[in-house]
């Protein structure tokens, strides 16, 4: 969590001096729902974290960090909560008016560490997005989460992540965000050698919240 | 006629030999011109040849010709009358007589009484403004025989310099332009000029002078153009029409995540759970909803870009050449030439 925090530190603090005019950054409001293994093993939570982006001409960056606090659904099969905090990461080089290529990053880690999977990948993806009024943008991603990590062990050959975006100016400098991710990591183990099983692992996390441009 | 204007002729009429009276002084004359008010011409005659014996000044001795010319008009002594209105032009060349006010005998044997003596009347010096070399000032003066007629333009003070006009043959209304300049092509040196207008037929000589000012100053420069007359610059921005677009281009992101969320939910999984994708989802439709009412947001007009860049260009190029005549202005100079008051006697 203190890596994590210092590495969005040092980037509120690096991209204002590159580009002060288009850097924003504010607190954000979190809803997420976590899935593991199997049906039963279910959670939904809140949280909150905070987001910074920027831009210098075609390129761009934005980074989350967010502390949910994930309970148990009802129905499901898991006895106890945990929480979990997420970094996220983004690199983007805009090819055209509506379309960036982006790499970035993801780690998620679980406290207690064995309640559920921490996570960490690279991400290499698309984005695409459009002005739909003064001061409003949508966007949609799709990144590929490449050589993922877990904490159990494991490996997951087909890992996609989906995005959607908003970002609304709502008066002057303040912003409005919302941004929903769906992750699906198609976690394979061998637990003592006897064979692969599928331990796939599922998380939708809406970020609601409001930023303010520097 | 109505009556008004009946009453203003009687006025004019009561008025007018009052103002006569006034410039009069010799008492023979002023009876002389009594008597010619009373249509006592013979009475006329006397007194005005009577006033002619005694000392009287020019403008008097014009008039008590002028009395003895109408005198014998009326009495139909027309060569009289020519000998006499002879001798009021050669003391005022100036003189004019209003064919409405006098009779048409008297009127015609002015006018042949004009066209026996050589007179140069009427000089007239226009005031006028040039820049030297590119104008001239224009002179106009009358000669009433044929004659051979020379113009000049004569400096006053120590220089004296002369500058001839012209030199022709000339009869009547004569129309000169005389452009102020030195033979090198530098205008004429400023200050105070008289303009001489000397006719000479056989041994008759007469001349008329007229005084200026020539003064010099600088070329006024252009004033740079900052747009072009009936050439507006275009806004260089507009707002596109009201559409569904903001609400469609939402649907679809937002179909987009819908769907992919769907694709990739894993079967092992169950179904997961919508509420994250129903706020943002949700979100983006209103918003969508909301900049589909409001009015869109204004975009560059490419064509009106176009065109003022077009428009700046031309300004440019405009100013290019109006800076290259001013640096040319900077180097004229302007004449400036106005008459001055004749003085008296100026003619002989």
């Amino acid at each position: 969590m203190r890596r994590a925090l210092a590495a969005m530190g040092l980037l509120t603090c690096a991209v204002p001096v590159a580009h002060a005019q288009q850097v924003t950054i504010g607190p954000q409001f979190v809803l997420a729902s976590y899935r593991e293994v199997a049906a039963g093993l279910r959670y939904q939570g809140t949280g909150f974290g905070g987001a910074v982006s920027g831009r210098l001409r075609r390129l761009s960056a934005e980074a989350s960090v967010v502390r949910l606090t994930l309970d148990p659904s009802g129905g499901g099969a898991a006895t106890a909560g945990f929480t979990a905090t997420e970094v996220n990461a983004w690199v983007a080089y805009d090819v055209a008016t509506y379309a960036s290529l982006e790499v970035g990053i993801i780690r998620r880690t679980a406290d207690p560490e064995l309640d559920a999977q921490s996570v960490g990948a690279l991400r290499i993806g698309a984005r695409s997005f459009t002005e739909i009024g003064p001061g409003a943008i949508v966007l949609f991603r799709a990144n590929y989460l490449a050589a993922p990590q877990f904490s159990g062990g494991g490996r997951a050959p087909f890992s996609l992540e989906l995005g959607l975006g908003l970002d609304v100016r709502l008066a002057g400098r303040l912003h409005g965000t919302a941004a929903y991710t769906f992750q699906r990591i198609n976690r394979k183990t061998n637990p003592g050698g006897t064979g692969e099983l599928d331990a796939p692992l599922q998380e939708t996390v809406a970020r609601v919240g409001l930023a303010l441009g520097l | 006629m109505s009556r008004s204007v009946q009453a203003l002729v009687l006025l004019a009429g009561l008025l007018a030999p009052v103002a006569g009276a006034q410039a009069v002084q010799n008492a023979t004359l002023r009876r002389a011109e009594q008597a010619y008010d009373n249509l006592e011409y013979r009475q006329v005659l006397s007194l005005a040849q009577a006033a002619l014996r005694e000392p009287l000044t020019g403008p008097e001795r014009a008039r008590a010709y002028e009395l003895l010319g109408f005198t014998y008009g009326a009495m139909d002594s027309i060569l009289k009358a020519v000998d006499a209105f002879k001798q009021v032009v050669l003391i005022d060349p100036e003189r004019q007589l209003d064919p409405n006010r006098i009779s048409p005998k008297a009127y015609s044997a002015f006018d042949v009484a004009l066209r026996q003596v050589l007179l140069v009347r009427q000089l007239r010096v226009d005031s006028t403004t040039f820049v030297g070399g590119q104008g001239a000032v224009p002179i106009r003066f009358t000669v009433t025989q044929p004659a051979r007629v020379v113009t000049r333009a004569i400096g006053s003070g120590g220089s004296g310099r002369s500058f001839l006009i012209d030199s022709g043959a000339w009869n009547g209304q004569v129309n000169l332009r005389w452009p102020a300049r030195l033979a090198n092509g530098d205008p004429v040196p400023a200050g105070s000029y008289t303009v001489v207008v000397e006719a000479r037929l056989g041994q008759n000589a007469f001349s008329g002078a007229q005084p200026i000012r020539v003064s010099h100053g600088a070329v006024d420069t252009v004033a740079h153009l900052t747009a072009l007359p009936g050439y507006e610059y275009l806004p260089e921005t507009e707002i596109p029409p009201q559409s569904w677009r903001p609400l469609g281009l939402a649907f679809l992101f937002t179909g987009g995540a819908v769907v992919g969320t769907l694709g990739l939910e894993s079967s092992n999984l169950g179904s997961g759970s919508r509420r994250e994708l129903g706020v943002v989802g949700g979100a983006a439709l209103v918003t969508g909803f909301v900049m589909t009412l409001r009015k869109p947001a204004p975009r560059p007009a490419a064509a009106n870009n176009l065109y003022n860049r077009l428009l700046r260009d031309q300004i440019a190029r405009r100013n290019q050449d109006i800076e290259k005549e001013n640096v040319a202005r900077r180097q004229q100079v302007q004449l400036t030439v106005a008459p001055l008051p004749k003085p008296s006697g100026a003619a002989r």
